[in-house]
């Protein structure tokens, strides 16, 4: 089916996500939708997928004007979305995953009828090559097997037309060459398809024809054949980006973080980070590569005093730490970015000013047995407000009215406020627009320069290339191969995120 | 002048939804009178409002008659007659005086208890913890004292015992705070359901103390205590027949000043408040969850312990299994009234102690049951909690300003 | 469809792997210490008999007698202790110890209600189909409980609604019975008029979470507080002066044809009143709805993922009202019992906490059906053990014995936590687009 947005406008408060919108794709044929974070991508999508209605704006489909109400309009006319966040219940199985909100019923209760639901995930598993167990729970699959079941749902419900946002997210490099198997296949069969990224390559890999959305409108098109990755990121960004950053040699000095033989068990107690050696030098900066989900955040909640640790060494700075609770690690000169900074680097309903003195509330100048002085803590987050830059009304404005750039800013001039000899930044630039990349970025480079050990943990292939002077893979819980930062390349960090072993590949 | 508009528009909701809280009960009463309301086809006058003039008092009858009667004896029972009060100051007679501000003197000493446990509801709530068991901290707090007060007597001076009843009491409410901040600290229970279970075993555990023959009132099997007023008395603040409002009064007072210190200017607060905000944060912070869960629910239980240690070995005078009556859930809805402000628990507390007060009176003069209190107040968390049924019930057209909720504890939401 | 929750998870990153591994710990040692404590007890009781009968066809007539030692119920409830104990240190935390609970359980009741008798016979038949009785209004507002929770909504104002329900089918019921002078047509209508009511108060709670967006547990106070007041108000205003509208005819017990010919099953579990199998046929239908229907898929994809539902096109928020209602037509029932079977009239506070308990037989039967039906019973039978051995004359004080459910509760809640996991998104208020 031919699909055809035309003028799409959507304002919300103080902010125009989409203003005037226009895009088409054509039957069988692959749009990459190209963008960085605030583009307005999401909000498009949530427009055609009938969960938005858009202020102004018009939606063909094969030439006919549709009108979405509701997600079931989008459904029937025939569109299916697969959400960056799988929206797929933890706690169901495959077949009830995938009928829920089309389910066929029998019998006069309105009984379920899964027989007649599984035989046909069956068939569309096997026919579209799919291979996904239908009675397997839904919590129990790894994220690759999601996406699929993801895209199952659509299929299920008969869609022409299919919107991916950001589908290689938490894929393995591997992962994602077979989901664009999957798009390839789709699309000769006729399915429109949709592909919302803010990865070139990805876009330059499998598209048929390339839209650029740069704040909320149209920056320009490209043909996959012809542009380039500059090409590509400067239309992007609205001007000439360095995609490296510039930065001088390491300069590795004494040992900082030093990790043995780590094993640390997730939330449902199994074992997540299987036997980590690693090593972290002052004056360098180590980045752990990885597809999410393979050990990383419970590693550095572990390093961080944050989550038990099952067995294995922890020392920073030549202290056995792996008993410490996290203000004895923080005690230490330890930064900690979390990766989650909404949920776990700031308290939205409280000032600035608090959160600027989260972690260190407790030591001099900000209190004094316990007692605060208001004085000293309003002057210390006003200089901290001005050193980094922090875009606010005032010190007395709400974390949570802040962009994401600026709230970042703000964990990240709190953690440097005090001086320190390790930072550990999960997912530091996640969400952010280039800018504040960059500009976190530099200051993550400042502070290896001035002698603190850094390790990052990004997912980001751009970035761990950007910023790695040693990077060190992770899958399944270890350490899998470790290379210095000239050495890596898209496709051998991509071969270890996958789960291929390097013989040379150990800890350094 | 902009601190009183803004001081004004933050009071609007809270002062609307008592006065409709008020207005439903008064359809309430009316609507349960059946005896007027059945003359409604024969003689609505009288069946609805109706004036006459008996023995020189103007007397009203009538479904509506009967709600100025329930009304006005609330208020008078609250805050005493004005007249009479002026008249007992102009011929100075102490026993005069005395009964002419004995309701206001009542007011604040039902105000006592609502103060501290309201206090202790507010510290827990913002530090994420719904407690909903503040009469079951007050009843154990008031056994402690009455144990100590019991043990003591004869042996030491009254201000020893005076002293150590009130820390027992505060230790014995906080401790009943303790298990349930604990429990969610290390288990993980929900507050909700342990607090509520330990109000029904708090009122248990004073049932089985009083069976006890050490406490028991001689010459008799009724469940109270022995008089304490004889041990111990917490002094009065006027010293006048009659009247019993004593410094218990004032160091609630303080206590609100002192909460307000803690949790604003201090660092425990602090963690309490991140605590109560965003617990995953706090915890990154290097701040103890299970610890803030902990202080906030043993200074809450405290707080509540100390309202019914002072009641004990002062207003009241002696321990009985309905002491804490409806104080738990009255806090309750108090300190969301006052937006969980110390100062703002002050003013609610007081305006909750003349509606207890005036109440009593309203049941001996009007015969309506004090029970519509409960009713009253339900009505007035609810329009609190949804401010925008007020806002429609009278048309007020605010800017709404950002939402900044302060009931922390209604974001730690977790099942129950 | 914007940001869905704003709740911070409070069993967050590692907390929840550092309060399981404690748990498995305090459990393995609280198992030890049952054994231990069975041993002891074991030590002083193996003169004392332990007698128990059933009867087999009527009350009074034939009756299957097992007679044997304290001692020897003592040594089973050890041994079972100590073989769980194994267990739980040898599979850690993943140890499954909720199911093999029961197994530690049952001969624990047993060898204590043994040992409390002290010799004294026991009818089982009584003291079994008491606890379904007791049961009964708690396993029904547990089901009202698992409808509301699946749904992704908090109910503590279970209590309420049972409160406002008794109320009304008691008034309801007796001026009826005025009217008419039919009994039956009295007791259905003063049931229907109950679940009616009970529903509009679910409506209510539901209106001011989902529309007023009120937090849930304050809403749920409300209901309760509100609830206890006009009760109290209306009875001391009302029916105080004017008994007639309080005395409803009470609903007697009703053996069903065969099924109560049954040997020793027939006089325990079907010579009951009707609200019995009332029950009985609740829990087995809600079983089936919740699990094999369409309308069950969408109630529990609104519970554990609201946004997943959504984004299919499934209503939430109508679901959720909808299980509101239904919870509250529930809990009206539940409420009518007390009313109507139990105590013969209304009293004001007369629910006592029976709905907090019903919110605890969900969390304790993991917001399964039958799960929450077997805790129900758990409950009902401490309380036909109280009154048992109050008429025994057991030297118990009545204050303890009354506290034994408000305390097994605590436990349980502290305890089930870990394993056991309530629907993900209860509580959290969820917006439609």
């Amino acid at each position: 089916m031919r699909l055809e947005l035309r003028d799409i406008t959507k304002q919300f408060p103080g902010v125009l996500a989409n203003d005037k919108i226009s895009i088409s794709a054509d039957r069988g044929k692959v749009l990459g939708l190209l963008g960085e974070n605030g583009a307005g991508k999401t909000t498009l999508m949530n427009i055609l997928s009938g969960l938005y209605k858009p202020d102004s704006g018009q939606i063909f489909i094969d030439g006919e004007e549709r009108v979405f109400g509701d997600p079931v309009a989008a459904i029937q006319a025939g569109v299916g979305m697969v959400h960056q966040h799988f929206m797929l219940v933890p706690v169901f199985d495959v077949v009830e995953a995938v009928a829920l909100g089309a389910e066929t019923v029998t019998g006069p209760l309105g009984t379920f009828d899964r027989a007649a639901a599984r035989k046909r995930i069956v068939e569309l598993s096997e026919q579209y090559k799919l291979d996904v167990e239908p009675d397997a729970k839904i919590e129990n699959l790894p994220v690759g097997v999601r996406q699929r079941v993801e895209i199952l749902k659509a299929l299920y419900r008969q869609s022409d037309i299919l919107v991916l946002d950001e589908p290689s997210a938490v894929l393995t490099p591997y992962e994602t060459e077979e989901l664009f198997a999957i798009i390839r296949m789709l699309a000769a069969t006729g399915t429109t398809v949709i592909f919302i990224t803010h990865k070139l390559n990805e876009v330059l890999e499998v598209a048929d024809d390339i839209v650029v959305l740069r704040r909320g409108r149209v920056a320009g098109m490209a043909d996959p054949k012809t542009a380039t990755r500059q090409q590509l990121a400067n239309l992007m960004v609205g001007r000439d980006v360095e995609l490296i950053v510039p930065k001088g040699p390491a300069k590795p000095g004494d040992l900082v973080l030093h990790v043995e033989n780590l094993q640390v068990r997730d939330d449902r107690l199994e074992m997540a980070v299987k036997g980590v050696d690693l090593d972290v030098r002052a004056g360098e900066i180590v980045v752990i590569a990885g597809v999410q989900g393979n050990g990383q955040t419970e590693l550095v909640e572990a390093l961080t005093g944050l989550r038990p640790v099952d067995s294995g060494e922890i020392s920073i700075g030549g202290q056995r730490t792996e008993k410490f609770n996290p203000r004895h690690v923080s005690d230490l000169g330890v930064a900690h970015i979390p990766e989650d900074r909404g949920r776990d680097g700031l308290i939205n309903e409280m000032t600035i000013a608090e959160n600027y003195i989260l972690d260190s509330y407790h030591k001099a100048p900000y209190s004094k047995n316990g007692i605060f002085n208001l004085k000293a803590v309003r002057e210390q987050a006003a200089k901290g407000v001005k050193d980094f830059d922090i875009r606010t009304p005032s010190i007395d404005t709400f974390a949570g009215s802040l962009s994401g750039g600026n709230q970042q800013k703000v964990v990240v001039a709190r953690e440097f406020s005090v001086p320190v000899q390790l930072v550990i930044a999960a997912q530091p630039t996640r969400g952010l627009d280039v800018g504040s990349i960059e500009y976190i970025h530099r200051r993550l480079i400042e502070q290896r320069d001035a002698g603190a050990a850094i390790l990052i943990v990004s997912t980001e292939l751009d970035e761990v290339l950007a910023v790695g002077d040693r990077i060190a893979v992770m899958f399944d819980g270890k350490i899998v191969g470790i290379l210095a930062g000239d050495d890596a390349t898209y496709e051998n960090l991509g071969l270890l995120m996958g789960g291929a072993s390097f013989g040379g590949g150990v800890a350094a | 002048m902009k601190r009183v508009t803004s001081l004004l528009r933050r009071s609007a909701i809270p002062i609307l939804s008592v006065v409709t809280g008020l207005l439903f009960g008064a359809v309430v009463i009316a609507l349960t009178d059946f005896d007027s309301l059945s003359l409604i086809t024969t003689d609505p006058a009288r069946a609805l409002f109706w004036v006459e003039t008996i023995d020189g008092n103007t007397v009203f009858s009538g479904a509506i008659g009967g709600v100025v009667n329930a009304y006005g004896a609330l208020l008078a029972g609250a805050f005493g007659d004005p007249g009479r009060i002026v008249t007992a100051f102009q011929t100075g007679n102490p026993t005069d005086i005395a009964r002419a501000i004995r309701p206001i003197t009542e007011t604040l000493v039902s105000t006592m208890p609502l103060i501290f446990t309201g206090l202790g509801v507010a510290i827990s709530f913002r530090a994420g913890m719904f407690n909903i068991g503040g009469g079951g901290q007050l009843m154990l707090g008031a056994l402690g004292a009455t144990i100590t007060a019991i043990a003591l007597a004869g042996k030491v001076p009254a201000p020893v015992i005076l002293v150590v009843a009130i820390g027992a009491s505060a230790l014995a409410g906080g401790f009943w705070g303790l298990i349930p901040g604990f429990l969610k600290a290390r288990t993980g229970a929900h507050e909700v359901i342990t607090t509520i279970m330990l109000n029904l075993i708090g009122s248990l555990v004073v049932f089985f103390a009083l069976r006890n023959e050490f406490l028991r009132k001689a010459g008799g099997t009724a469940p109270v205590s022995k008089n304490l007023t004889p041990i111990v008395d917490v002094p009065n603040i006027i010293d006048l027949p009659g009247l019993r409002l004593d410094y218990g009064f004032v160091v609630a007072l303080l206590m609100a000043v002192a909460v307000s210190w803690l949790l604003f200017r201090t660092t425990k607060g602090f963690e309490l408040r991140a605590a109560g905000f965003n617990l995953t944060a706090a915890r990154y912070a290097g701040m103890s969850a299970g610890g803030s869960m902990m202080v906030a629910m043993t200074l809450s239980g405290a707080l509540a312990g100390l309202g019914g240690g002072f009641m004990v070995i002062g207003t009241v005078g002696q321990l009985t299994p309905d002491l804490s009556g409806n104080i738990g859930f009255t806090a309750i809805a108090l300190a969301l009234l006052a937006g969980l402000r110390p100062s703002g628990v002050v003013i609610a507390a007081l305006l909750f102690g003349a509606l207890t007060q005036g109440g009593k009176l309203m049941g001996v003069q009007s015969g309506i049951p004090f029970e519509l209190l409960s009713f009253i107040m339900a009505l007035v968390i609810m329009f609190v909690a949804a401010p925008d049924l007020v806002r429609g019930m009278w048309r007020i057209k605010t800017k709404v300003p950002k939402e900044t909720d302060p009931t922390p504890a209604s974001k730690a939401a977790t099942p129950v | 469809m914007t940001a869905t929750s704003v709740a911070a998870p409070l069993a967050g990153t590692g907390l929840a792997a550092r309060r399981a591994l404690r748990a498995a710990r305090i459990r393995g040692i609280a198992f030890v210490l049952l054994s231990l404590a069975a041993l002891y007890f074991a030590s002083g009781s193996f003169d004392t008999p332990a007698k128990f009968s059933a009867w087999i066809h009527e009350q009074g007539g034939e009756a299957a007698v097992l007679e044997t030692r304290v001692g020897v119920l003592w040594i089973v409830a050890a041994g079972a202790s100590a073989v769980i104990a194994i267990l739980q240190f040898i599979r850690g935390a993943t140890f499954p110890w909720r199911r093999w609970l029961l197994v530690v359980l049952a001969p624990w009741i047993v060898a204590l209600l043994a040992d409390l008798l002290a010799g004294k016979p026991a009818i089982l038949t009584n003291v079994i189909a008491g606890s379904f009785e007791q049961a009964t209004p708690i396993a029904m507002a547990a089901m009202a409980g698992i409808l509301s929770e699946r749904s992704g909504m908090f109910n503590i104002a279970l209590e309420g609604k049972m409160l406002i329900g008794a109320f009304t089918a008691a008034v309801a019921s007796s001026l009826v019975f005025i009217a008419t002078g039919n009994p039956l047509l009295a007791t259905l209508v003063g049931i229907a008029m109950a679940m009616v009511v009970g529903g509009l108060t679910g409506l209510l709670l539901a209106w001011l979470g989902i529309r007023h967006r009120v937090n849930q547990i304050i809403a749920g106070t409300v209901i309760n507080i509100g609830a206890l007041g006009i009760t109290s108000f209306i009875f001391l205003r009302v029916l105080q002066h004017n008994t007639q509208y309080n005395a409803p005819p009470s609903v007697k017990p009703f053996s069903l044809p065969f099924l109560s010919d049954l040997p020793v099953i027939g006089p325990i579990l079907f010579s009951a009143k009707p609200y019995v199998y009332v029950g009985y046929i609740l829990v087995i239908v809600l079983t089936y709805m919740i699990y094999r229907t369409r309308w069950g898929l969408r109630l529990r994809a609104s519970g554990e993922k609201p946004a997943a539902a959504g984004t299919v096109g499934i209503n939430v928020l109508r679901i959720r009202y909808r299980a509101l209602i239904l919870a509250g037509l529930i809990s009206g029932l539940a409420g009518s019992y007390l009313s109507l079977a139990a105590g013969g009239s209304f009293q004001m506070d007369m629910t006592a906490g029976k709905g907090y308990i019903g919110l605890a037989a969900v969390i304790f039967g993991s917001w399964h059906p039958i799960g929450a039906f077997l805790a129900a019973l758990v409950f009902g039978f401490a309380d036909t053990t109280q009154s048992l051995l109050n008429v025994l004359g057991v030297g118990v004080a009545p204050q303890i014995l009354a506290s034994v459910p408000y305390v097994v509760t605590i436990v349980v809640v502290a305890g089930v936590v870990g394993r056991v996991r309530g629907p993900a998104a209860a509580g959290q208020p969820y917006e439609q687009g």
